[in-house]
């Protein structure tokens, strides 16, 4: 697995655009500044987050759809086996662990006649200590939850080979 | 053989047996290919065959064939951009008239959670764009028209 980590970027997901040519490469970053959802809407990044983009193989529009549903198991599954939560997956794309959100997932394609690069991000909220006033009702993360840390290479390890089984 | 056949069928008047060609009309290349076997006469073009029994041929069915198979003016000036997936307009990045370069976005389409830019892939003027911002788009639904 080629993961290239950075401290700090504007979002995984735009430095992943450009290694389309570079498929399954692995974009790993401390922190986000522009991190950012469906609609851009900005996703909270800070220091002790897992936030990760993959460069995806050339694939079919409907393939990647059920992959976005399919991330978001993924992310359950391994947040169950490895720390025995029962995660809730909003569809599509979220994870909940006591009604706040943990994980979001973004599929980002740039399509003409066909697919010609798609990136799939996640940001998994692990070691974060505490959330700003607006966001308290809403995320939630895996440190406080256990009120231990978790190791984020062996969840980042374990999320990207099951997605890669995927395709 | 007959003459009259052979006429009906190819205005150019050469010999068919097995026979190749390519003709380019405006840029863009068609891969002809004439064969003839059991008294019938097959026209591929572009790998869509069309097989003929020379006693059937006339002149009606020859102008049929002509006409479907002459591309229309417009297909080399202008391109329709479609949906490629059902989903929702959520941006739009450029207007009627104006120019556009290959790669440029032109607008976003978010299915499913899952975010496709939409990108011209050859260097053009907007000529019509028939959607607007969140408007829900069906597969294959024509968007835009580049020319």
């Amino acid at each position: 697995m080629k993961v290239l980590h950075f401290k700090t970027v504007p979002s995984t997901n735009a430095i992943a655009k450009k290694y389309k040519k570079a498929p399954w490469t692995v974009i790993l970053a401390d922190e986000q500044v522009s991190g950012y959802g469906k609609g851009k809407r900005f996703w909270y990044s800070p220091k002790g987050g897992l936030y990760f983009s993959i460069v995806l193989p050339k694939t079919k529009i409907e393939d990647l759809q059920i992959l976005t549903i399919s991330s978001a198991f993924i992310v359950a599954k391994v947040l169950k086996e490895n720390f025995s939560f029962s995660p809730l997956i909003k569809l599509p794309n979220d994870v909940l662990i006591n009604q706040r959100k943990v994980c979001g997932v973004l599929v980002e394609n740039v399509v003409s006649k066909d697919v010609k690069s798609s990136v799939i991000g996640i940001g998994l909220n692990t070691n974060i200590k505490s959330f700003p006033d607006n966001l308290k009702n809403k995320a939630t993360s895996l440190e406080i939850e256990l009120k231990r840390k978790v190791p984020n290479k062996k969840i980042l390890n374990q999320i990207v080979n099951n997605i890669r089984n995927q395709l | 053989m007959s003459n009259q056949a052979h006429n009906a069928l190819c205005a150019w008047s050469l010999t068919i047996s097995n026979m190749k060609l390519k003709l380019e009309i405006k840029g863009k290349t068609y891969d002809i290919e004439l064969t003839e076997f059991d008294e019938k006469v097959k026209i591929e073009v572009n790998k869509k065959e069309f097989v003929f029994n020379q006693k059937e041929i006339s002149k009606e069915k020859r102008i049929k064939v002509a006409k479907s198979y002459l591309p229309q003016k417009r297909d080399f000036k202008e391109k329709e951009i479609k949906s490629p997936i059902a989903g929702i307009i959520s941006e739009i990045f450029i207007k009627e008239n104006q120019p556009v370069k290959k790669n440029q976005k032109l607008l976003v389409l978010s299915a499913m959670k899952m975010e496709n830019e939409v990108i011209s892939d050859f260097d053009g003027k907007i000529k019509e764009i028939f959607v607007k911002k969140n408007q829900k788009v069906k597969k294959d639904q024509i968007l835009l028209i580049i020319r």
